[in-house]
């Protein structure tokens, strides 16, 4: 047996391991140059710390739910306000903030986590003497590694804006023992949510690999269930956050506005309170906040019943999380299919089609099995979505002026998709094999499979977008504003696109989409994301001179990038 | 192909650094129609970075390349019209099936249906994978993505075949299957590159070997030519080559200093 040290020094090694035969994989054919410059530049060879860092502080963000309903339960319980509703409202905002941590530590933390939950990375590590019991402890060294820095966020956020709360407002109002109790039971939830989370993190990235990485026969069927339980789990975890956003935007107004009698509220918040998970943490802290006196003893009982059943449920998860780590950790992983389906020569038959189709063919079955670029797909569906949600705040803003608003957010959402689409499509193109790096790949063909993306899929969904807007006294101006706006979609992301493949790719004397010129990577991107942003900001500019200005830009832009099109690919 | 009947591939004065190192060091040789031409050399030698340089696939630096007379970095679309490459790792999508890889390369190299399904199962019967058509890559033994590699190089006719270590993982058969392949190949006028580790296969099908190390072409020509440059006539190619990288004295003491050590350590 090694001591937990050792251990944990090891699950380094494992943990780079994973992140570079992630790499690797990506790199594909471009594996000789990738090697090269790993060699040479340091940032290459982390290229998760930026993304760490970056939900790290999303996700201290969220600091500013518990600050904000804390303050506000306060100014709100001298104003004779019933306490009842008070505590409702309260205990529904945090258990929100409560929601909203696994939530974003899923999103942001998964291409992470889901890449060591394949058990790749591990396979060396059984030829090494090492026992059962240390393997299963470098498993989870490794996975606690892969999230590091958001979990270190993740522990401080809650306690650090309970005592922002009390240095800001309430240490003048309440008691030094609430004021204890408070923080005592901040700390306490901040460790059991902790754990919580990070389990189910554990089991959801690890259903998520098996579901991907079924490699089994590749039926119609699992191809299916596979894009299916992507699209939900995109869809669930983002639209949570929408809902999860507005439901706080709401909560200053809830406060104020009681809607059913102090009995019946009483009688809701005993039994929210009962329930782990999120309330019963919510629930809690919420009484603490309110100074205990202010509390029925009926509710912080069951406040104390419903985090009693939440530890247990926390140790439950707990339990199921190491055993799912047990076995990514053990060699075996795959599942197999019972039914065996034979192949016969006959079976053996080419299908061709024109490379166009060809490419869309492939791009679509790598997209599907890799978690990294499954989000190309989903991406666009966001839109739609985003419309759903946002304009509602917008009806606050004042008549036109906030739907102009609203529609120009949109507009850069649709940009933001835009570059998501870019890089992500390049990637599939320099993540190639060895067989592609030998075929006689004409340029202009694999650009003309990324067109849809940009002409249709991504104009079709702004116009979903709208419609779902039908029977609202705002569809009309709407959508005339999206079919103005329609033809800038696609000028935007192939100008995008085009921008992409001038800056990274260059062999000799064309220009290729795979990511070829390397260097400075990151600034590129940057330049990338600018541009495209840019680029929106000026059309929207000059609409504001009139939709006709709008129209002469398209055209102008629209042969611009088809004169683009044809000297950066020529025709061969 | 019709600029320079004479040689399929010729490199001249060919150099490639990567950083400090000298991978390929200013070597110069040609491929003619009908031939087979082997490198040779220990590993790091600069074998696959040649390849990969007249495939066009690592970026030129100094010295030419000409490929049926064309520069692989600009017209590397018609010369690999005409190559089929096996490369050193099968590093194919994982994610596809070869179904989807062959319907894939097919179309891209506008491939004829009913000819190619003819072709294709045929290579599928000879190298017995017909029950991997639907399995993905992923889930392939190696010497079976090695197949789905030599299948892929070879389903188009190619007039140039580039093969970096075709035979590894290949078990006999499958071995034997290539080999006569290549000699079909040689025999209709196509040529053949390959480098390999395996010197009684380099003896056994080469027209030509040249011996790389360090970067550099130390000896190139047929067996007896190689022979006679150790003036060891009737040495076999592992002499030649042991002798000609100055391996055979170190080779010497690397297995006395073997022996000193198990006999000291004798397990007891
Ligand atoms: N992408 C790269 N980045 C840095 N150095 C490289 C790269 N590719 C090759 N090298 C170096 O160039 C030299 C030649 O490598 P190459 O792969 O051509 O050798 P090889 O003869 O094919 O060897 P082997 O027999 O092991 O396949 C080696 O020293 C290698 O370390
Ligand atoms: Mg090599």
């Amino acid at each position: 047996m090694l001591n937990n040290k050792d251990l944990y020094r090891i699950s380094k090694r494992v943990y780079r391991e994973g992140i570079l035969q992630g790499q690797l994989q990506s790199a594909g054919s471009d594996q000789a140059r990738f090697l090269e410059k790993i060699d040479k530049d340091k940032m290459q060879r982390s290229p998760d710390i930026i993304l760490k860092v970056m939900s790290a502080i999303y996700i201290a963000g969220l600091v500013t739910i518990p600050i904000f309903s804390l303050i506000t339960i306060h100014s709100t319980l001298g104003s004779g306000i019933d306490s009842s509703w008070v505590t409702f409202v309260g205990g529904l905002s945090i258990s929100g903030f409560l929601v909203m941590q696994p939530a974003v530590l899923l999103i942001f933390s998964f291409m992470f986590t889901w890449g060591l939950m394949s058990g790749g990375p591990y396979k060396w590590i059984h030829t090494l003497p090492l026992g059962k019991k240390d393997i299963e402890r470098i498993g989870f060294f490794t996975f606690l590694r892969s999230i590091n820095v958001q979990l270190i966020s993740m522990s401080l956020v809650l306690p650090a804006g309970i005592v922002t709360s009390i240095v800001l407002v309430l240490g003048s109002e309440i008691s030094v023992l609430s004021l204890v109790l408070l923080i005592i039971t901040s700390i306490f939830l901040s460790i059991i949510n902790l754990v919580f989370n990070l389990s189910l993190l554990v089991i959801i990235s690890r259903k998520m690999a098996i579901i991907m990485g079924d490699q089994e026969v590749n039926s119609r069927k699992t191809n299916i269930i596979r894009v299916l339980s992507m699209v939900l789990y995109m869809t669930v975890s983002m639209g949570a956050m929408y809902l999860i956003q507005i439901a706080i935007a709401k909560i200053p107004e809830l406060y104020v506005l009681q809607s059913w009698s102090a009995g019946t509220t009483n009688i809701v918040n005993i039994v929210l309170s009962i329930l782990p998970f999120p309330f019963a943490g919510g629930y809690l802290l919420t009484i603490m906040a309110m100074d205990v006196s202010n509390v029925s003893g009926v509710l912080l009982g069951s406040s104390i019943l419903g985090i009693i059943l939440f530890v247990f449920l926390t140790y439950l998860v707990y339990r199921k999380a190491l055993s799912t780590l047990r076995k990514i950790t053990s060699t075996e992983l795959k599942k197999y299919s019972k039914e065996k389906k034979e192949v016969f020569v006959e079976d053996i038959k080419i299908k061709t089609n024109g490379p166009t189709i060809a490419f869309l063919k492939r791009d679509f079955a790598i997209i599907t099995r890799e978690m990294s670029s499954v989000m190309i797909l989903i991406m666009p569906f966001m839109i739609p979505l985003y419309m759903l949600f946002i304009p509602m705040e917008a009806q606050q803003l004042i008549g036109s002026a906030g739907l102009t608003f609203v529609m120009i957010m949109a507009l850069f959402y649709v940009s933001m998709v835009s570059v998501m689409l870019v890089i992500g499509l390049t990637n599939i193109e320099s993540g190639g094999s060895t067989i592609t790096a030998s075929l006689p790949i004409s340029v202009r063909d694999q650009v003309k499979s990324k067109l849809p993306h940009f002409l249709v899929t991504i104009p079709l969904a702004l116009i979903v977008a709208m419609l779902t807007k039908i029977g609202t006294s705002q569809f009309i101006i709407m959508i005339s504003f999206a079919l103005a706006f329609l033809p800038v979609i696609p000028i935007i992301g192939l100008a995008s696109l085009f921008f992409k493949a001038r800056l990274f790719g260059k062999m000799k004397h064309k220009i290729v989409l795979e990511e070829i010129k390397n260097e400075n990577k990151f600034v590129k991107h940057v330049l990338v994301i600018v541009f495209t942003f840019v680029l929106m900001g000026v059309f929207i500019f000059i609409s504001a001179y009139g939709f006709i200005y709008l129209g002469i830009a398209e055209v102008v832009a629209a042969i611009l990038l088809y004169v683009t099109y044809n000297v950066m690919f020529p025709k061969q | 192909m019709t600029t320079e009947k004479s040689a399929m591939v010729s490199v001249t004065n060919l150099t490639k650094s990567f950083g400090t190192v000298v991978a390929v060091n200013n070597i110069s040789f040609e491929v003619k129609p009908g031939e087979i031409f082997g490198i040779l050399g220990p590993n790091g030698a600069g074998k696959t970075t040649t390849i990969k340089q007249i495939l066009g696939l690592l970026e030129q630096e100094q010295g030419e390349i000409r490929v049926f007379g064309l520069d692989p970095g600009t017209d590397d679309i018609e010369i690999k019209r005409n190559i089929g490459y096996v490369s050193e790792d099968p590093l194919i999508y994982k994610s596809m099936t070869p179904r989807m890889l062959f319907n894939f390369i097919a179309s891209i190299r506008g491939m004829d249906e009913s000819e190619t399904t003819e072709k294709l199962q045929y290579y599928f019967e000879s190298f017995e994978a017909v029950e991997y058509y639907d399995k993905l890559v992923a889930t392939l033994s190696r010497g079976n993505k090695q197949k789905m590699q030599v299948i892929a190089a070879l389903i188009h006719d190619p007039l140039l075949l580039i093969m970096d270590e075709p035979l590894t993982g290949l078990d006999a058969k499958s071995a034997k299957v290539v080999k006569e392949i290549l000699d079909l190949h040689k025999e209709r006028g196509g040529s053949v590159i390959f480098s390999t580790h395996i010197l009684e296969v380099a003896e056994e099908m080469c027209d030509r070997i040249a011996i790389m190390d360090r970067g550099k072409i130390i000896a190139m020509g047929t067996v007896e030519e190689l022979s006679k440059m150790v003036n060891k006539v009737g040495a076999d190619l592992e002499d030649i080559f042991l002798k000609l990288t100055n391996q055979d004295e170190s080779v010497n003491h690397i297995v006395k200093n073997l022996r000193n050590m198990m006999n000291c350590n004798k397990r007891s």
